[in-house]
């Protein structure tokens, strides 16, 4: 069972000790690593292999791999397509896995399962091989355009400040002509980034809940407000701006939390320039479940009525979710009649109830995205 | 002397040690109800789990113990009914607590059934829709023997179809209630 001493902000995080593997000297991760702790020990280590075994005997690997950080290389693949979800409409999404593991705490994150049997916070430190990488990727097919992203198995910011690794890779992606970075965060660390030109190439996006959401399941991440300031500031900073209003979670009173959520977003950034936002449930598959049982045994999202779905994972009910998506649609609309919205890991069913439509195809629907 | 009984039960109905341990964590008056129950009904441990799961759940939404919950009307009446065997009492049992564990789908589910009972299509049309409703489909099967009959089915479909219940039945699916049932 996870305590929490009532503070919500993330760059409280500080890692207890940084573990360094040989090889990872010349990084500039590490350079700016040692910058920014000055305090914090650092360790070389030729294989970080009894690390890894001593936090795998651990009672709770997921939540104590978050407090030591270990920069390593990467040996394989950087980029890789979303795996998204059997059987739903996929938005044709490229990641980039910088990091594993992130230092908030939601009670929901699908990644303490996914994790689990490698629950290290790691920074990979060859990041000239994942520029190479991309590189090569996105010269050998200039004719397709992808959108690529880093917030898939980590937040894409916030361990920014310590390691600076959008100093790293938006220069890059900011001269390539058939990409779009996607930088998704729950932070509020966003300095680095306003030190460098996006030139229109990087959308920085923020996971959006009400704060009662936020203050029972998202800990230690920035605040509803802090968030929305940093999404002004990146916009002012000339970056196109993303929200993400998932995990959406039903509760008594959501309505009013959200429409009032959806208000104060809009009432602070220009929407002519948010490219796109993304609706999706709480999605859970039943060993999250279980690991969530254990980690955040009060955590009322355990108890939504949430049915299993044909890909494997628990949503609500359909007709519930579809007028969640409704009436959020509809609130967005008010605000926003011409921002792209979207439905994440959701069936064509569910796509043609809620829109009236659904992409014909994944591509389409990545087209779109990249070109609104 | 209770935690003995519950090794014993677990091992007689060889739970994992997963579920062993979960059982015994809760306090006692849950711990014996629990023990209460499954003595009762023989419950092997895929049925406890399940239990278990939504019992767990529904006492983090209402507050109330799973003692509490289990000792409540509905669930005592069912106990407590000597005309039903074991088999029934299990399936009943089953169905309030996930009527519980469930409230607004297992009523819209109902509304549903309802309306499918209000067009009396007989035997040979039957309608159906998914536990859970996902996938938000009415699935129609038709039962004929000749071609005339089909002709005729067919027919008595297309006048079903054009009925106030039918449409209703796809509002109820798509999320377009009337009124507010569906709000937390």
């Amino acid at each position: 069972m996870i305590f929490w001493r009532g503070e919500n902000k993330v760059l409280n995080y500080r890692p207890d000790e940084v573990i360094v593997e040989i090889g990872s000297e010349e990084s500039p991760i590490l350079r700016n690593l040692r910058r920014a702790l000055p305090d914090v020990p650092f360790t070389l280590v030729e294989h970080p292999k009894s690390f890894l075994s001593a936090l795998q005997a651990s009672r709770d690997p997921f939540g104590k791999g978050k407090r030591r950080l270990l920069l390593m290389r990467h040996k394989g693949d950087f980029l890789k397509k979303c795996p998204g979800s059997d059987g739903q409409v996929c938005c044709n999404y490229f990641v980039i896995n910088f990091a594993s593991n992130c230092p908030m705490e939601c009670s929901y994150c699908y990644l303490q399962d996914y994790l689990a049997q490698n629950p290290a916070l790691k920074v990979f430190s060859n990041v000239g091989d994942l520029l190479e990488e991309a590189h090569k990727l996105l010269s050998r097919h200039r004719r397709f355009f992808f959108r690529i992203g880093t917030g898939e198995i980590t937040d894409s910011l916030a361990l920014d400040p310590y390691i600076g690794i959008s100093e790293e890779i938006v220069p890059f992606f900011a001269e390539q002509p058939n990409a779009l970075l996607e930088l998704k965060t729950k932070s509020d660390c966003v300095e680095g980034l306003l030190r460098l030109d996006p030139k229109g190439r990087v959308v920085v996006s923020w996971s959006m809940n009400p704060p009662k959401v936020i203050d029972d399941d998202e800990h230690l991440t920035a605040s509803f407000d802090e968030r929305l300031v940093a999404a002004r500031r990146c916009q002012e900073a000339g970056y196109r701006l993303g929200f993400h209003f998932d995990p959406m979670i039903e509760y008594p009173g959501w309505e009013e939390d959200y429409q009032g959520m959806i208000e104060r977003i809009f009432a602070l950034v220009d929407h002519q320039r948010v490219a796109w936002i993304s609706m999706g449930v709480l999605r859970q598959t039943s060993s999250l479940k279980r690991i969530m049982r254990q980690r955040f045994p009060s955590t009322r999202l355990l108890s939504g009525e949430q049915v299993l779905c044909p890909d494997g994972k628990m949503r609500y009910f359909q007709p519930l979710r579809v007028r969640m998506y409704r009436k959020v649609l509809r609130w967005i609309r008010e605000a926003s009649p011409t921002v792209f919205v979207y439905l994440c890991m959701e069936s064509k069913e569910v796509w043609k109830q809620v829109f009236g439509f659904s992409p014909s195809c994944e591509r389409e629907l990545g087209n779109q995205m990249a070109h609104h | 002397m209770m935690d003995q009984a519950i090794h014993e039960y677990g091992r007689e109905k060889v739970f994992q040690k997963q579920t062993l341990d979960r059982w015994l964590k809760l306090p006692e008056p849950d711990r014996e109800a629990l023990l209460e129950l499954a003595r009762g009904l023989r419950i092997g441990e895929n049925h406890f789990r399940d239990f278990l799961d939504w019992l767990e759940e529904i006492s983090l939404r209402d507050g109330a113990s799973l003692s509490q919950i289990l000792k409540g009307k509905s669930i005592a009446l069912i106990w407590s009914d000597s005309r039903l065997g074991r088999n029934d009492k299990l399936k009943r049992i089953k169905e309030e607590l996930r009527r519980l564990r469930f409230p607004r789908l297992v009523r819209l589910e109902g509304e549903i059934q309802k309306k499918i009972r209000q067009m009396g299509s007989g035997p040979q049309i039957q309608m159906t829709v998914v536990p859970g409703l996902e996938g938000g489909a009415l699935t129609v099967q038709l039962r004929a023997t000749s071609h005339e009959e089909l002709q005729r089915l067919l027919a008595v479909l297309r006048q079903l179809s054009e009925r106030t219940e039918m449409k209703e039945i796809f509002d109820l699916l798509a999320g377009r209630e009337q009124g507010a049932e569906l709000s937390a």
